[in-house]
């Protein structure tokens, strides 16, 4: 009888022991689904929800928040989904806090994610309706990769040329592997420097020159500015021209005169004759002008005037001594 | 011998399980109870079958966690590894392996038990000195294992699911909370309730079929061992054919 007891002891402990885990299995599973505790509902509309079910979990920024409650579709394009949401959530989710449906990991189940909006939005009650974002469409995602994939490969495959042909030119490994071209490179820069300091200055001068020629300061100011001297030039420009008309009158009558005239210029210009005459003549002066240079070389010989030639000479070789 | 006999034979043998059935389900629950008769067959069936279950479960967990490994690896979902082989060994894997050891060492010693007793005319004197056989030997049995299976099926499941986590960890390094909060974040009523509902079908088959291969045993001590031997096997196939059936029915129930 002793023993009996001691048997049933040990088979009480071992179903208590079993159904302890039974119980403690389906209070965990209980507790992931929100079944125990206190909860209220949200709701939210979607137009396509993508294999969403009752039980998937409801994330708020990313914590686990609730879970599915049901799925009814409304109308064609519209699906609301109740969400079960634990009373601790009941402080933070706003009215206009937006849903959307992502999934699990890339391939996991799906769950709806509430993200955060306005501060200042009031804080969401049960069975309120939270607005909704378009859920992400995997295939989409895909299609717009290959694209994407494509142009890669292409520019990839650009780039690979490029590669080998800077790989295969040995003009830009010297131009890279050359240790003067820095240093070359670094005095043109200061160089170009210099010059655009320099061009700087320049330009500043010329925008100082400019601005006083506007202002009508120097010369070419006054002469860009002054009206009075334009109307004087204008002035001084009209008489010249009529100076100019005055000169070829007289120009064109001198010509006239010298081409059909008779005075001396133009017997001058013209006539032979008297230009023989006048040679003649001249050679007549020279003649006379020979003997006329006889006739003193004799008189200096005369005693009547070698002493006033004496006299000369002397006053002359004195001028001569006194410097000395 | 004919299919014809062959098949009559088998239908025979099906009318007369269900007799027994039906007779189990007469006098099964009315007075007067066998209760510490009762108390008795669990310790024995339950309590005393926990080492071996215990035994093969965590086997179970670890072999079962190391196979997956693999494959899940291939596909770049090893971080699901606690997931996945919770679900297995909570929805199929457990109950059935469970059910299947249970089978071949209860249903066998059942089987032997009530079949040497019924060949040493022990049964007809039993009924003789007024007690019911029939409520002394069988009820309590099938009662015993209806109830005791169950419980070594949840006990299995938390040996087999530890089993797993000292699997995954001999390649990765999970923690027990880690593992632990995967495994029931997995886990949806919709994989316990089912399994723990057809641990009860598989514990009452067992018992059923044990206790009606010995009660029905002919033959001398040949006819023992010949109970014993059928009443595994049938008991074992039984077990097939009640875990496809509920598979069947929590498919339509959409569990």
């Amino acid at each position: 009888m002793k023993k009996q007891l001691i048997n049933n002891t040990k088979l009480g402990f071992f179903v208590l022991v079993g159904l302890l885990f039974l119980i403690l299995l389906l209070y965990m599973i209980g507790r992931n689904r929100s079944l125990f505790g206190s909860n209220y509902l949200l709701k939210t509309r979607f137009e396509n929800v993508n294999g969403l079910i009752p039980g998937n979990n409801v994330r708020y920024a990313g914590i686990q928040a609730g879970t599915v409650k049901k799925l009814e579709i409304l109308n064609d394009t519209t699906v609301e989904v109740t969400m079960i949401i634990d009373t601790e959530m009941e402080q933070i989710i706003r009215k206009d806090a937006i849903t959307a449906i992502g999934t699990d990991g890339l391939v996991g189940n799906k769950v709806v994610n509430i993200v955060p909006g306005n501060l200042n939005a009031s804080i969401a009650k049960n069975g309120d309706l939270l607005k909704s974002k378009k859920p992400i469409d995997t295939e989409k995602i895909l299609n717009t990769l290959s694209t994407t994939n494509n142009d890669v490969s292409i520019i990839v495959s650009g780039l690979k040329t490029t590669v080998e042909r800077i790989n295969n030119s040995s003009a830009i490994w010297d131009l890279l592997s050359d240790d003067q071209l820095p240093n070359d490179i670094k005095k043109s820069a200061r160089n170009i420097q210099l010059a655009t300091l320099k061009a700087a200055a320049i330009s500043n001068e010329f925008q100082l020159i400019l601005n006083e020629l506007r202002n009508g300061n120097g010369s070419l100011g006054m002469l860009l500015n002054d009206t009075v001297l334009v109307s004087n030039l204008n002035k001084s420009s009209h008489n010249l021209n009529l100076v100019s008309l005055q000169l070829h009158t007289v120009v064109s009558d001198l010509q006239k005169d010298i081409n059909s005239g008779k005075g001396p210029v133009n017997s001058l210009l013209k006539d032979t004759l008297m230009v023989k005459k006048l040679n003649t003549s001249l050679d007549n002066i020279q003649m006379g002008t020979d003997g006329f240079n006889q006739s003193m070389e004799a008189l200096k010989h005369s005693f009547l005037l070698r002493g006033y030639f004496k006299r000369l000479e002397k006053e002359k070789a004195k001028k001569d001594t006194i410097p000395k | 011998m004919s299919i014809q006999s062959d098949l009559k034979s088998f239908l025979d043998v099906c009318g007369e399980l269900f007799r027994f059935n039906s007779r189990f389900f007469t006098y099964g629950f009315k007075p007067p109870y066998e209760f510490s008769e009762f108390l008795k067959q669990c310790y024995v069936i339950g309590y005393k079958s926990l080492p071996l279950i215990g035994l093969t479960a965590f086997i179970m967990g670890i072999v079962l966690t190391m196979q997956l490994r693999p494959s899940m690896a291939d596909y770049g979902v090893e971080s699901q590894l606690p997931a996945i082989v919770a679900i297995a060994i909570v929805r199929e894997v457990g109950p059935v392996i469970t059910a299947l050891i249970f089978a071949g060492k209860i249903g066998s010693s059942i089987g032997a038990e009530l079949g040497s007793m019924k060949v040493t005319e022990q049964i007809d004197a039993m009924e003789v000195s007024g007690t019911n056989p029939f409520m002394y030997l069988v009820v309590t049995r099938v009662l015993a294992c209806t109830f005791m299976l169950p419980i070594l099926v949840m006990l299995g499941d938390a040996i087999s699911l530890y089993g797993a986590y000292l699997g995954v960890n001999i390649h990765s390094n999970t923690s027990f909370n880690l593992f632990w909060s995967q495994v029931f974040d997995n886990l949806v009523f919709g994989d316990v309730l089912p399994a723990f509902i057809k641990s009860f079908f598989f514990g009452f088959a067992v018992g059923l079929i044990g206790s009606y291969k010995g009660y029905t045993s002919t033959k001398g001590t040949e006819g023992v061992g010949r109970s014993a031997n059928s009443a595994v096997v049938v008991s074992s196939v039984m077990i097939f054919i009640i875990d496809l059936l509920a598979v069947q029915v929590t498919n339509i129930w959409g569990l």
